[in-house]
């Protein structure tokens, strides 16, 4: 269970002002997307809120500890995160890659895990060869083999077909009745993201 | 395994061959080589085992450092185009042995010139390491520190006249002509205790092929990773470059072939690149040695000669192996 707490968030790429004075509370067991147009600040709010990005000035708490105070595996152990972005060049199997860094508990989860996405058919498959859509799964995939308070999201639903937003959908879900923190960055429209419990548009 | 098995034992062909070939025809040469206590002071004994032997025990422990050096360069900056001497650091060497030598405080492939080796290796890669800001910068600042580096050996040894400058411009090239037997105790465990190492980190560089900030997620320090592949790249480097100079290409290509072999799990490539690195090595040296006596053909043109082709088969053929 962990409350997510931001507080008049400013963050500056450069000289410009990507998040301007951003604040909203998230609790345990919800679902929050955070929507908005190219270029308004959708990933660098998470890659803040995953402890990616320093923060210009505001703060983010987790269950009221700052999060520019925790270390490398404090906030490892706290929130697992899915990137837009693949570095896939070497020819890996799908279960290799899932598998890398993680401890035996998560890698007894993989299983689990490809099932929930319908991931079994390539999982013995290398990376190098993989669909787009399978991709981004693969790295949801490496997000959900970790038990973690907080799951953040970059767009993962972008590169899915009809089915398979379902599946990750439902998983959302049962992540939430089980108490976690979830944080998706979307694309779609407000009407097609009635499965979330709060949505903050950048853009507006 | 069984390829495993397979380039072991030619591997251990390739040098029972090897010790069969050189500037000197031995007569019956099998006998001496199944025999190595047969007629222990005959000519013909002393070629195979006190001239050969030691050459082709170098070239293989040689072969097998860069190759692995070449597998921890790629690994920690994630670019297939790395290898110790875009990162500086076999530049870096060279320059440590060249002042280790024209201070007098050290003679090529002794123990003080490997420590010069050392020092110069690590504070080069250091330059590089603190330079950089990302893998991607590590590359570009390596290839400038490299080029500074050799730039100034290269002019270093233009100018000196001393006695021994020919010995040293010739180490410069890369050569195996100079090895020692003393300097094989020094090379072969440094390489044991080095390969351990890189064993032990080598999942961590399988991480890192994912792109730092996917490291950092599950709680690992992708620089700190990068700091010990360095630390064990720079020794290797250190202690061949020390004996035998600067030898191109093989810390290049010794890591894809590898993977074209046995996939891209750094763990196997610890062993397969290190043995592909020995068998082009010895190889070539073979060749440098064998095919215009009594001259000795430059050892890097021939590592490039033979490892550019196998590099661009593989890579061609090697279906997905990396893109």
């Amino acid at each position: 269970m962990a409350l997510i707490e931001i507080t008049n968030l400013n963050i500056k790429l450069g000289n410009r002002l990507v998040v301007n004075n951003f604040s909203a509370t998230l609790s345990a067991g919800t679902i929050t997307a955070i929507i908005g147009p190219n270029g308004s600040g959708k990933s660098t709010l998470i890659a803040a809120l995953a402890g990616d990005l320093p923060v210009s000035s505001g703060s983010i708490a987790i269950d009221g500890v700052g999060i520019n105070t925790m270390s490398l595996r404090e906030t490892a152990a706290l929130r697992s995160v899915v990137l837009q972005s693949r570095n896939y060049w070497l020819a890996y199997s799908v279960r290799e890659v899932i598998a890398m860094g993680q401890g035996p508990a998560e890698i007894a989860r993989i299983d689990l895990v490809l099932d929930q996405l319908d991931m079994a058919s390539f999982a013995d498959q290398s990376v190098t060869t993989l669909s787009g859509g399978q991709a981004q799964r693969v790295e949801i995939a490496r997000a959900l083999i970790r038990d973690s308070d907080i799951y953040l999201l970059d767009e993962p639903l972008s590169a899915q077909d009809s089915s398979s937003k379902e599946r990750i959908i439902q998983v959302l879900q049962d992540l939430r009745a089980s108490g976690k923190t979830i944080v998706v960055i979307a694309h779609s429209e407000v009407s097609a993201l009635d499965w979330c419990d709060q949505l903050f548009n950048l853009g507006s | 395994m069984r390829r495993a098995l397979l380039i072991s034992i030619a591997l251990i062909s390739l040098s029972a061959i090897s010790l069969s070939l050189g500037a000197t025809e031995v007569a019956q040469s099998w006998r001496y080589i199944f025999d190595p206590f047969n007629n222990l002071d005959s000519p013909a004994h002393q070629i195979i085992w006190q001239i050969r032997a030691p050459r082709i025990a170098a070239a293989i422990l040689v072969g097998a450092a860069l190759g692995i050096a070449g597998v921890l360069a790629q690994g920690s900056t994630n670019n297939p185009l790395a290898d110790p001497a875009i990162l500086g650091t076999s530049a870096g060497a060279s320059l440590g042995v060249l002042v280790g030598v024209l201070f007098n405080i050290a003679s090529i492939g002794s123990v003080a010139a490997v420590l010069c080796a050392a020092i110069g290796a690590l504070l080069a890669t250091l330059l590089t390491f603190s330079l950089a800001r990302s893998a991607l910068q590590l590359i570009t600042i390596g290839i400038g520190v490299s080029a500074i580096l050799t730039a100034i050996v290269g002019l270093t040894i233009t100018v000196i006249s001393r006695p021994d400058a020919r010995s040293i411009s010739f180490w410069s090239f890369g050569s195996l002509a100079l090895v020692t037997p003393s300097a094989l105790v020094i090379l072969a465990p440094v390489l044991v205790v080095a390969a351990a190492l890189a064993w032990k980190i080598a999942p961590s560089l399988d991480l890192l092929s994912l792109g730092d900030a996917s490291v950092k997620h599950i709680g690992h320090d992708g620089q700190r990773i990068r700091w010990k592949a360095f630390l064990i790249l720079a020794t290797l480097v250190a202690v061949t470059v020390s004996i035998v100079g600067s030898i191109a290409f093989l810390a290049l290509a010794a890591p894809h072939i590898a993977r074209f072999l046995n996939g891209p799990r750094n763990r196997s490539l610890i062993f397969y690149a290190g043995v592909v690195g020995a068998l082009i090595l010895l190889i070539a040296d073979t060749a440098a040695r064998a095919l215009v006596p009594p001259y000795e053909l430059p050892i890097g043109l021939l590592t490039s000669l033979l490892g550019a082709p196998i590099l661009i088969f593989t890579l061609k053929k090697g279906g997905d192996v990396w893109r």
